[in-house]
C-alpha cells in the first residue's frame, strides 16, 4: 500500500494525465453536447458529433506517437539514422490489409494472423536491413533504408495485387474494432497501445541493454571497445523499433479502413523525425510532446487563412513549407527539442 | 592489385552486359542508338549532381540530401527565365532565344552557386561539431527547397516550349532521328568531366582537395585553411547541380520530382563508383545512366512499368551487398 | 637560449576523459627536447594540444611570446610548427612531390628547400613520382619529416618516429633529425629511450597527465632510478 501511494505521489502529473485521458470522450461529449458512442440510427451507431469527432483526433495522434517513439527509440537513444521508417509503418498496413481482404479466412482469424504476421514481417525487414548494412559505414545504413523505402514505395504502388495507386478498402473489420461503429472502443485501444509502447520503451531504455544503446549513440568506437558487439544491440534497436513502427501502421490502416501506397510515402518517416527532433531527442516525452504539438497545429491551421498586408494566404498551402523551416530553425538553435532544452534550463536552475 | 584489376573488370562486364541487352531489345541500328544516347544524356546529368555529392562527402563527411533539391532549382530557374511570365522575365531584354538560354543558364548557375554557399556557412558550419545533425539539416532543406519550388511555381509540371536553335535541330543517322540537344549535353558533360579531373590532378586547389579526402586533420596542420575549401568545394557542387537541371530542363522541363529522383538516382552513382572518388562518380554515372535507359527500352511493352524507377535503388542494393566500397572506393 | 615554446599547466581534456591535468613543457630555440612516458601518459596529447587539434580548458601556450592555445590548428601552423604525426599521415593517393608541395606556405618554398630535403633524404629523390602508398613504412616517416622541413618552420613537434621500424631505417632517421636540429628546433616524443637519449638535449617526462620532472638528457641518464620508476624500461 505504501508503494502505490509513493508511486502515485511521484507520478502524480501523469496519472492525473492519464486520467484525463481516459475521460476524454466523455468530458468532450459533455462540452459538445454529444454522445461519445456516436449516434445511434436504427440498430448501428453512425459517427457523428463532436466528442467522436475529437475522438478521432486523439487518435491520429496516439498513433502518431507511437510512430515517433519508436523512431525517438532508434534515432535519439541508440544514434542510428533511418530515412524509411516509413518502410515499416506501410509494410504493416498492407500485410494486414492484405489479409483481411484477400484471404478467404473468418475475420477474426484474418485479424489475428495478420497483426502478427505484420509485426513479424517489420521485424524480418529490420534484421534484413541491418545484416546488410550495419556492418558498414554509418551513412550506408541511412542511404540504404532511404532507397529500399522509396523502392517499396514504387513498387506497391504499381503492383496489380495492391490495386496500384488506387489501394483498396479494408471493408472487413470486426465490430468491436471498426472505429466507424466503435470509435470509442478503438480510443481505448490505441490509447493503451500508445501508453504501453511509451512504458516499453522507458523500461527498455533504462536497463542494462538501453545502457548499451546510450552508450553507442555516445561513442560508437569507445562502446565496442568495451566489449559490446554493437552491431547486435543496433540490430535489435532496429528490430523493435521497426516493429513498434509497423504496429502504428496497423493502427492507422484500420482507422482509415483503406490500405494505399501513401502509407509508404516520405511523409510517414518525416513525421515522426519532426516529431522527434521538435520535442525533443532522445528524451520520452519529446516525441509525445513533437506528435500532440505538430498533429494539433496541423489540424487548426489547415483551413487557416492568413491576411498579411492585403494578400491571402491559405496556410493549409505552405503547411509543409512552415514545418520545413521550423524543422531547420530547431536543428540549429534547439537541437535538443523542447523538452530537452526545458530540461537542460532546469539542470542549470537547480545548480545555482 | 587485385581490387583494381577486379573494377576494371567489372566495369568492362557491367558495359557490355548493358550494351548487349541494348542490342538484343533494339529492332536497328538506329534504335540501339537512341537507347545508348539517352543512356549517356541521362549519366551526363547524373554525373554533374552525382560529382558534388561525393566530393563532398569525401570531404567533409556530409552526404548533402539537398542536392537534388538543387538540380530542380536549377532547372525551374532556367525554364522561367527562358519563357515569358514568371519570376524573372527577359524576353524584352534578350529577345534571341539562344542568348536567353546561355543567360538563363548562368542565372540558374549563381543562384545555385549562393544558395549552395548560403546553406553551407550559414546552416552547416555551426554543426560541424554534430555530423548526424548535418545529414538531418541537408534533409529538411531539402523538404524547404520542394516546398519553396511548390509554392512560388506550383505543383504542375512544365515542359520547355520556347526553343531555341540546339534544340531544336536533329542530325540523321542509321536512317534514325536524333536530337543533336541530347548529343550537345553529353558533350558538355563530358568537357566537364575531363576539366574538373585535370583540375584535381593539376591545381594547388585539387591537391588539397584530394588530400582533404583523405585525411583533413594533416591539411588543416599544414597550414591550410580546411573550412575556407569546405565552403568552395559545397558551393562548387551546387553550382554544378543547377547547371545540370538548368542544361536539362529544355528536354525534361521543370517539375517538383526532378530533386528526389534524382538524389536518389545520385546517390546509386555514389555508391556504385565509391564514395568520394572522382574516377568512380564519372564512370558510375555513365553506367548507371546506361542501365536506366536501358530499364526503359526494356520495360516497353511489358508489365514492368516500373522497372526503370526502381533500376537505380536496385543497383544500388546489389552494390552494398556484394562490394560496399563500390567501384573505386575503400570501405573505411 | 630563449623560449621557443612555452606550455604552462595546460587542462586537455578528450570527451570526458580528463587527460592532461596540468602539464607544462618549455622548449628552447635550438636542439632537441624530448617527452618521455609510459603508453598512455599524454604525450601524444600534448603534442596534439600545441597544434591545436585539441584545446586545452586551462592554462596557456605561447609560441616565440605569442599564445597560441586556443586557435585553430591551422594558423597555429603558419605561425611556423611543423607536425609530423604518428602513423605518418602521409596522403597515399597524392606522389612524393603532390606531398611535398602541398606543405608550401610561400610560393617556391618547395624549390628552395628540395635540395637540403633530398641530402637529407636521397631515398626521396629517386620515388619523387610515386604515389605515397607505395612507400615502405620508413620511407614515409622520412616523407612526413621531410614535409614538415618545406615551409619555414621553426618548431618541429614529432610523434614516434621510430615506431615500427627496423633498426637500420632508425638509424637514418636519428642522424636525418640530428642534422635538421641545426636549422629548426624539436619537440620530439619517443617511446624507444635509446633514441631518445641519442637525439635529445633535454627531457620532460609526462606522466598520467602531468609532467613531474624535466631536465638536461645527460642527468637523466646517469640516473637509473629515475628511468626506472617513470619509464619502467631497462
Amino acid at each position: 500500500m505504501q508503494n502505490f501511494v509513493r508511486v502515485v505521489q511521484s507520478r502524480w502529473l501523469a496519472l492525473l494525465l492519464l486520467a484525463v485521458l481516459i475521460l476524454f470522450p466523455f468530458i468532450v461529449g459533455v462540452l459538445t453536447d454529444s454522445s461519445p458512442f456516436g449516434v445511434a440510427r436504427g440498430d448501428r451507431m453512425i459517427m457523428r458529433g463532436g466528442s467522436v469527432r475529437w475522438q478521432s483526433v486523439l487518435i491520429e495522434v496516439y498513433i502518431l506517437a507511437m510512430l515517433a517513439m519508436s523512431y525517438n527509440l532508434l534515432f535519439g537513444f541508440t544514434g542510428v539514422i533511418s530515412f524509411g521508417h516509413a518502410l515499416f509503418f506501410g509494410t504493416a498496413g498492407y500485410v494486414l490489409g492484405l489479409m483481411l481482404e484477400y484471404t478467404a479466412l473468418d475475420t477474426g482469424w484474418a485479424l489475428a494472423i495478420g497483426v502478427v504476421a505484420a509485426i513479424g514481417v517489420c521485424g524480418l525487414l529490420g534484421l534484413v536491413i541491418g545484416l546488410v548494412t550495419l556492418r558498414l559505414k554509418g551513412v550506408y545504413f541511412t542511404i540504404f533504408t532511404l532507397a529500399v523505402a522509396e523502392m517499396a514505395f514504387i513498387f506497391f504502388g504499381r503492383w496489380s495485387v495492391t490495386r496500384a495507386e488506387d489501394g483498396f478498402a479494408i471493408s472487413d473489420l470486426p465490430v468491436w474494432l471498426d472505429p466507424s461503429q466503435s470509435r470509442i472502443g478503438f480510443y481505448y485501444i490505441t490509447l493503451a497501445a500508445a501508453v504501453a509502447t511509451f512504458l516499453f520503451i522507458r523500461r527498455l531504455v533504462n536497463s542494462p541493454t538501453g545502457a548499451v544503446f546510450k552508450a553507442i549513440r555516445e561513442n560508437e568506437d569507445r562502446a565496442q571497445s568495451m566489449g559490446y558487439n554493437i552491431i547486435n544491440y543496433k540490430l535489435l534497436s532496429i528490430v523493435i523499433a521497426g516493429m513498434l513502427a509497423g504496429a502504428a501502421g496497423l493502427l492507422h490502416v484500420i482507422l482509415n479502413k483503406k490500405v494505399g501506397p501513401e502509407i509508404l510515402g516520405v511523409a510517414y518517416t518525416v513525421d515522426p523525425l519532426l516529431m522527434t527532433i521538435i520535442g525533443g531527442i532522445g528524451t520520452f516525452t519529446g516525441p509525445v510532446i513533437g506528435a500532440v504539438s505538430l498533429h494539433f497545429l496541423d489540424v487548426f491551421l489547415r483551413d487557416a487563412t492568413l491576411v498579411l498586408g492585403g494578400v491571402t494566404i491559405d496556410i493549409g498551402n505552405i503547411w509543409a513549407l512552415l514545418l520545413g523551416v521550423i524543422f531547420v530553425a530547431v536543428v540549429i538553435v534547439f537541437p535538443l527539442g523542447m523538452i530537452g532544452t526545458w530540461q537542460r534550463w532546469r539542470t542549470r536552475q537547480r545548480k545555482r | 592489385m587485385r581490387a583494381q584489376r577486379f573494377s576494371l573488370l567489372a566495369i568492362v562486364g557491367i558495359l557490355l552486359f548493358l550494351v548487349g541487352v541494348a542490342f538484343v531489345n533494339s529492332n536497328s541500328p538506329g534504335d540501339f542508338g537512341i537507347t545508348l544516347l539517352s543512356g549517356l544524356f541521362q549519366g551526363m546529368l547524373l554525373f554533374l549532381v552525382a560529382s558534388g555529392l561525393s566530393i563532398v562527402f569525401g570531404l567533409m563527411d556530409v552526404l548533402n540530401l539537398a542536392q537534388g533539391s538543387y538540380f530542380m532549382v536549377g532547372a525551374y530557374i532556367a525554364y522561367d527565365a527562358q519563357h515569358p511570365g514568371g519570376v524573372i522575365d527577359l524576353m524584352g531584354a534578350l529577345p534571341d532565344p539562344n542568348v536567353r538560354f546561355i543567360a538563363a543558364v548562368a542565372i540558374a548557375v549563381a543562384s545555385g552557386a549562393l544558395l549552395g554557399y548560403m546553406l553551407e556557412r550559414g546552416l552547416l558550419r555551426p554543426l560541424y561539431s554534430r555530423p548526424i545533425f548535418q545529414l538531418v539539416l541537408t534533409f529538411g532543406v531539402s523538404l524547404i527547397a520542394l516546398e519553396a519550388v511548390k509554392f512560388i511555381w506550383t505543383t504542375t509540371p512544365y515542359s520547355w516550349t520556347e526553343l531555341f536553335g540546339v534544340r531544336e535541330t536533329f542530325f540523321e543517322l542509321f536512317g534514325q532521328r536524333f536530337s543533336t540537344y541530347r548529343l550537345f549535353v553529353v558533350a558538355i558533360g563530358g568537357v566537364l568531366i575531363v576539366a574538373i579531373g585535370v583540375l584535381l590532378q593539376r591545381t594547388r586547389i585539387g591537391i588539397i582537395i584530394r588530400a582533404g579526402v583523405e585525411d583533413r586533420e594533416m591539411v588543416q596542420a599544414l597550414g591550410i585553411n580546411v573550412r575556407a575549401v569546405f565552403t568552395l568545394v559545397f558551393t562548387f557542387g551546387c553550382a554544378i547541380a543547377a547547371f545540370g537541371g538548368a542544361i536539362a530542363a529544355p528536354f525534361l522541363g521543370a517539375s517538383t520530382t526532378l530533386g528526389s529522383v534524382f538524389l536518389l538516382q545520385a546517390i546509386s552513382v555514389v555508391v556504385l563508383g565509391g564514395m568520394g572518388s572522382y574516377a568512380g562518380t564519372a564512370v558510375g554515372s555513365v553506367l548507371v545512366g546506361l542501365s536506366i535507359a536501358v530499364a526503359q527500352d526494356t520495360a516497353i511493352g511489358t508489365s514492368f512499368a516500373a522497372l526503370p524507377s526502381i533500376t537505380p535503388m536496385l543497383l544500388l542494393v546489389l552494390v552494398l551487398l556484394v562490394r560496399p566500397s563500390g567501384l573505386f572506393g575503400n570501405t573505411r | 637560449m630563449t623560449t621557443l615554446l612555452d606550455v604552462r599547466e595546460i587542462h586537455t581534456f578528450i570527451g570526458q576523459f580528463h587527460i592532461l591535468e596540468g602539464v607544462s613543457v618549455s622548449v628552447q630555440t635550438g636542439g632537441i627536447t624530448v617527452l618521455l612516458g609510459r603508453n598512455g601518459a599524454g604525450k601524444t596529447t600534448t603534442l596534439r594540444s600545441i597544434m591545436g587539434l585539441l584545446a586545452p580548458t586551462r592554462g596557456s601556450i605561447t609560441f616565440d611570446g605569442a599564445p597560441i592555445h586556443g586557435k585553430r590548428p591551422h594558423a597555429i601552423a603558419q605561425m611556423g610548427i611543423g607536425y609530423v604525426p604518428e602513423h605518418r599521415a602521409i596522403f597515399k593517393g597524392l606522389s612524393v612531390r603532390e606531398n611535398l608541395q602541398l606543405a608550401e606556405r610561400q610560393r617556391g618554398d618547395y624549390a628552395r628547400k628540395s635540395a637540403f630535403i633530398f641530402e637529407l633524404f636521397p631515398d626521396l629523390a629517386r620515388l619523387i613520382e610515386l604515389p605515397g602508398g607505395n612507400l615502405s613504412g620508413g620511407q614515409q616517416q622520412m616523407l612526413a619529416v621531410a614535409r614538415a622541413l618545406v615551409p619555414d618552420n621553426r618548431l618541429l613537434l614529432i610523434d614516434e618516429p621510430s615506431e615500427g621500424l627496423a633498426p637500420v631505417i632508425i638509424e637514418q632517421l636519428i642522424a636525418a633529425i640530428q642534422r635538421l636540429s641545426d636549422q629548426v628546433s624539436v619537440l620530439l616524443v619517443e617511446q624507444n629511450f635509446r633514441v631518445a637519449s641519442k637525439l635529445a638535449q633535454r627531457y620532460v617526462i609526462i606522466e598520467e597527465g602531468h609532467s613531474p620532472i624535466s631536465g638536461a638528457m645527460p642527468d637523466l641518464m646517469r640516473d637509473q632510478a629515475l628511468v626506472q620508476r617513470y619509464l619502467g624500461v631497462a
